[in-house]
Formats: C-alpha cells, structure tokens, sequence
C-alpha cells in the first residue's frame, strides 16, 4: 500500500529524507514504519496522520498522510 | 549573602545621580532574582496610572542567583517596566553578556529611573557609573550602535541597547543584544527611549559571590558539556526552533493570513530544514552549548538570525513563503528594534483590516517590498501610517472600528505568538492566561494536547498542564535566570536547577520551593493588573474572537469545519482558576495571597479595587 511519510526536524538526519511516498505491506503500523525509516525506536517523537495524532500500534492504511516528528515544546 | 551579591544600582538619568543599595536576605529568597525581583520592585514603587513613557517609570535589569556563573544556559537577564502596550507590568529575557558583567559589577538588579535630556549612554564598571552623550548614534540601529559601543570598549563588554522603534516609542519596540538576541516583547524598548537612553554599556571585573565555587564549577563546566553532548545526539540545534514550523502545518497550528488559516502548500519553503540549508553563521547566547541562532543572508544581504517565531509570523503568516524576503522583514526588525512577533502580527492585522474593508490601504499579504516600507514607517513613526502601525494591534482595531477587534491577533494587548490555536484550546487558554499577555515563553502545550489528550477536550488536565509549565517556563526559568530550551527541547532534567541555585546560594530548596516562588509571583503579576485595571475580568483572559468564529473554520485540513468553542473555552478557564485559587475575575483571592504571604502586597490593592476572601 502507499503513503506519504514526512519526517519533521532533525529526525530528517536520521531517515535522509524529510518527505517520500512509500509502498509498504498491509497493516503495517506505526511503530513498524518508524523502524523502518531508520527513527531509532526509543526516539521520543509523535506520529500524526492526516493530521491528527496516532498510537505506536495503530495500524497504517492506503493513502494516509503520516509525519513524524521529534516532540517539540514550542521554544 | 551568598548566591547574590545583595546590590542593587539605582540611576536616576534626570539627576545623572546614581547610589548602591542593599536588599535584604528575606527579600532574596521571597523573589529570587530576575522576575521576581523586577515584579517586587515595580509593584512597590510604581503609582497606579503612571504614564509607561513618562520618567515616573522604572528599567529594570534583573538576574538571579546563577546569572554569570558558567552552567547551562546562564547567560540571559530579565528587562522589565510598565508595559506601554498592555498598561500593566511587562518584561522579557535575552542573551547578553550584560548579564555576566552586571554580576561580576557586584549588582543583581538595576533600576533605571527619570529621564534624560539628551541621548545618553549609560556606562558602568564596577563601582563606576559614567552618563555619555550618545546623540552621535541616536537615529541609527541597534547594529551600528553595538559597532560604536564594541570601538570604544572592545566586543566583551555587556551591552543592551535600542534601535530607532525604541526611540521614536513603537510600543512594540524591545531592547537588544549581541548579533540577534532580543527581550521585553511589550514595549520595554520604548520605556528605554522615552528615557532617552540609548544604550546600557556593563564591564564588571570582581568574583560572584557563591556558598560552593569548587562545586559549582565541577557541576556547571561538566553540565555544559553533557548539554552540548545530548544535542548532539538529538542534533536540535542544528534547526534549533525553526523546525517545528512543519510540525504546526502538519496539524493545522501555523499562523497563516493573519491566523485565518492554519497550513498551507508552500510552507515548506521556509521550514527548518530549509532555513538550515541557508544557513551562513550560527549566534547564540553566552554560556551556551546548543546555540540556536540560524542565520541566513536576507534579500539586502545582511545576516539575519532566525527562530521559528519569526520565521512564522513574518513568513507565512503575510503569506511571504521565501526564506530571504522574510529574513529582511527579521533584520529590519532587529536594527530598528521592533519585536518580531508583534511586528508581524500588526502588518498581518493591518493586511486583513483592508482585506475586510475596515479600512483603506494599499498593504496586501505577500507583499514583502510594501512590509519592509511599513517596517520603516513603524519604527519612526512615520506619518499617519507609521504612527498607526507603532501603536500595536489593538489599538489600531479600536481606531479601525468595523469589529476588526476580533481578529486583531492579541491577548491584553500583547500580540499572539506563532501558534494559531483556532482548534487548539488548551494553548488558546495558554496565551489567554499568559501574565504579560499572549506569549508563548510560559507554557506551551500543543504536542501534550494532540498526543496526551483528545484535542477537543477543555477538561481540567490542560488547565493543570497549563500551571505545571508556567511554574517552570515563566516562574523559575525566569526568576532563576536561564534558558529553558536544555530542559524543553533537549531533556535537561529539571532537578539540576535546585542543585545550582543551591551550590550558589549554599540553601536547600527543592523543586517544590521553586514552585512556591512562581506561584508568588504569578499573582503579583496578577496583582498590578488589578490595580491598573479595577474593573478586570475574566474576558481579558479570553483569546481572539475570531477563534470561536465559526465562519473562520478551514474549510480542508486537518481541523476543517472546527473552531474553539466560547462557553467551553470560559468552563475551562474556570477549571484554571480553581486549581490557582483565583477569584471569577481571575484573581488571587485574599486566601491564596495570605498563602504565598503576600499580605502587604494584598492590602496595597485595596484602595483601588476589592479583593474575594
Ligand atoms: S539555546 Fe538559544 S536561547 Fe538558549 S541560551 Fe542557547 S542560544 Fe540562547
């Protein structure tokens, strides 16, 4: 299935890309994702699609917007 | 008295007189030093209804115990006044190394009273204090006056100075330091140069006084270090701010079009890490190890030094999606002096006022050439125009009309920082509860809401997660004196700031300690609103109108169709007065003030306004 995953921050220094589409298997989840995009799993980060915030074990589906991010604290 | 000096310099610039005094143990450890110490002395020696840009008011300089001491991130100073743009108590922190001097000078605090008859320059070296004409740099920017300060006095000098918005009193104008360092976001600048005082010049020669110097130097050179270290390994710095403008796109929280909407395509062109990839030099603050100043060329080709407030509020939210173009913008307001928040918030209000046909005028989003114009004109008050955009938004909205108010992007008069909460309410109850006014610096809680919560939520826990980072971000960062960024953005932990302020100060305070102090002080602030404002009300707690509008909702997005809600915005208000023990105005009651032992500071209210028991 394919996504868009945007990678926010200085996590694009990890991934080597800040936004890329993406063909996974189905029911990939989101901690999944994030390992294979190279985001060492106990990175603290927060995971959104489309917008809005999503659980390490949700599952990823066809078409979705996924961005992950470090977490900020709004400077 | 260790940990402070215990001095405070008092000049009086209409006298050219100046005297050293002392201020008590008990006085240091009720107020602690920068906040505390500029809320405390403003409170007691300020007559309500002053004119903020009259010599009755007072320039505070204030720092705290661990103000000059290597340690993470030491080197800021609080600057505070009567705010001329929200009429009540106003401060700010920056990066100086007057800071360091001060200290070292043998002072905690100054206090600068009166006004002078000509520009002047203060300049103090220990016990020294010398009055210079400065009318050979009044007139020019804050960048060619630190040239004529560091010819006359070499680069390691504290300096803090204004540029033209100070002098020509641009309530929006700050005071400066170093390459892009700025503070004191309500017009702190303009009390400046009402006093007619162009420039504050430190050298200070003598140690600080610390209970554990042996310890203090172990903990604070092997701290800043390990900070260094750990951003390494995070690499924050290397965006610094700037790159959690993607993040506020991504969930529909960036400032765009005057806050009208919430994301848009093109903002990637001046995210983090495109501002990165521009980047020539790299500023930052002295004692610090993850410097966070990216500078970038602008389109005139100066260096110009980005955070993400600025980035945001003079990029997209004029709809400005180039990095140069709205690096000028930044420039421009640095070398005039002018808060880049506010500045930005003022020309997008004024963009959509004409959008919205409250008034004439040829500004329109995306124009960078036409915002450097009013740029120009704000800082020197230039003609009908300037004059107006000097004012600040909320009073261009009630000289507008039209019910512009809505969305003239201020909370007491103090413009928005660069997060558009239309459907974010724990954040908009953040700015609606701000001390100063709409800043961000005191808590800032949008990753807690969308990740913790449900974003929809008003419950009590964003009320509680609001008081939990004000006690830190805007009470002991603040009345410590240090950045916050190694504990935000880089997991500092918290508990290494008891331990430096008890190394100063040989005390044995806790967290717990800290929290008290904050709590103090956020109802003094609380306190000289009252008595400006008798008639206060929880509605000046209340954010933008235009974010409950529902005729303002996206119409795609993330947040489409949703806005704030007003009788749940007011409930959830009320869940934060309750856990403060505030009144329905939003006041301490007399039992909350008797707690923090403020009983003096209660009964001189009195006579202007009524406290709740
Ligand atoms: S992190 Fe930035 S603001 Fe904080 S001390 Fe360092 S340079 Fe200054």
């Amino acid at each position: 299935m394919k996504v868009l995953v945007k990678v926010i921050g200085p996590l694009i220094y990890k991934t080597g890309f800040s936004e890329k589409d993406l063909d996974l298997p189905p029911r990939t989840t989101v901690a999944e994702l994030v390992t294979i995009i190279g985001i060492p799993a106990d990175r603290p980060r927060i995971t959104t699609r489309n917008g809005k915030a999503v659980l390490p074990e949700d599952e990823i589906e066809e078409g979705d917007k996924i961005a992950v991010s470090p977490i900020y604290s709004g400077g | 008295m260790n940990g402070w000096t215990g001095n405070i310099l008092r000049v009086n610039l209409s006298a050219k007189s100046f005297k050293k005094e002392t201020f008590t143990e008990e006085f240091a450890q009720k107020w602690v030093g920068g906040r505390g110490f500029a809320v405390k002395t403003l409170y007691d020696e300020l007559k309500p209804g002053i004119d903020p840009l009259g010599p009755e008011n007072k320039l505070i300089v204030a720092l705290g115990p661990i103000s000059g001491i290597p340690a993470p991130n030491t080197g800021k100073a609080v600057v505070a006044a009567k705010s001329p743009l929200t009429g009540f108590y106003g401060d700010g922190n920056l990066g100086t190394r007057a800071a360091e001097h001060l200290r070292k000078a043998g002072y905690d605090m100054l206090i600068v009273e009166g006004a002078a008859d000509r520009p002047t320059m203060l300049y103090i070296e220990d016990d020294k204090v010398e009055f210079i004409p400065a009318d050979e740099v009044w007139g020019k920017g804050t960048f060619a006056c630190n040239e004529w300060i560091y010819a006359k006095y070499g680069k390691g000098v504290g300096v803090l100075n204004i540029g033209q918005g100070g002098e020509n009193l641009n309530r929006v104008a700050v005071i400066r330091s170093l390459e892009g360092r700025a503070g004191g976001r309500p017009g702190i600048g303009a009390v400046m140069g009402s006093k007619k005082l162009k420039a504050i010049v430190v050298k200070g020669t003598r140690p600080i006084p610390q209970a554990d110097p042996a310890g203090m130097k172990a903990a604070g050179f092997g701290d800043l270090r390990k900070v260094g270290q750990i951003d390494k390994e995070t690499g924050w710095s290397i965006q610094s701010t700037t790159g959690v403008l993607p993040f506020c796109n991504e969930v529909g929280g960036l400032p765009v079009r005057n806050f009208r909407k919430t994301h848009h395509p093109l903002a990637w062109q001046v995210d983090g890490e495109r501002c990165n990839n521009a980047r020539i030099a790299t500023y930052g603050c002295p004692t610090c190890t993850m410097r966070c100043g990216v500078t970038v060329r602008d389109a005139e080709g100066h260096e110009s030094e980005l955070d993400y407030e600025n980035v945001a509020l003079l990029g997209p939210n004029l709809e400005i999606f180039d990095i140069p173009q709205m690096a000028s913008l930044n420039y421009l307001c640095d070398d005039y002096g002018l808060d880049t928040m506010s500045t930005g918030c003022i020309l997008s209000f004024y963009a959509d006022a004409i959008d919205h046909g409250a008034v004439a005028g040829d500004f329109k989003f995306g124009d960078a050439e036409r915002a450097k114009e009013l740029l120009r004109m704000a800082a020197h008050r230039e003609g009908k125009i300037g004059n107006l955009l000097a004012e600040g938004s909320l009073r261009m909205a009630r000289e507008f009309g039209h019910g512009s108010e809505a969305y003239a992007m201020q909370v007491k008069g103090l413009e928005v920082a660069a997060y558009n909460c239309k459907f974010i309410p724990g954040q908009a109850l953040a700015f609606g509860v701000a001390a100063i006014g709409a800043h961000h610096r005191e808590a800032w809680i949008i990753t807690f809401e969308i990740r913790n919560t449900t974003r929809e939520s008003y419950g009590p826990e964003k009320a509680a997660k609001v008081i939990e980072l004000q006690r830190i971000r805007g009470g002991l960062f603040e009345f410590i004196v240090s950045c916050r960024f190694p504990w935000i953005e880089n997991g500092w932990p918290l508990e290494n700031y008891p331990k430096y302020f008890n190394l100063a100060t040989g005390l044995n305070w806790g967290l717990e300690d800290m929290w008290t102090v904050a709590d103090r002080i956020y109802s003094m602030i609380k306190l000289h609103f009252l008595r400006e404002f008798p008639k206060a009300s929880r509605e000046d707690d209340y954010p933008p109108r235009v974010w409950f509008d529902p005729a303002n909702a996206d119409t795609e997005g993330p947040i489409a169709g949703k806005v704030l809600e007003l009788d749940k915005y007011d409930g959830l208000l009320q869940h934060y007065y309750d856990q403060r023990g505030y009144d329905r105005r939003g006041i301490p009651t007399k039992a909350t003030l008797l707690s923090l032992g403020l009983q003096a500071e209660a009964a001189a209210v009195e006579p202007y306004a009524t406290l709740s028991d």
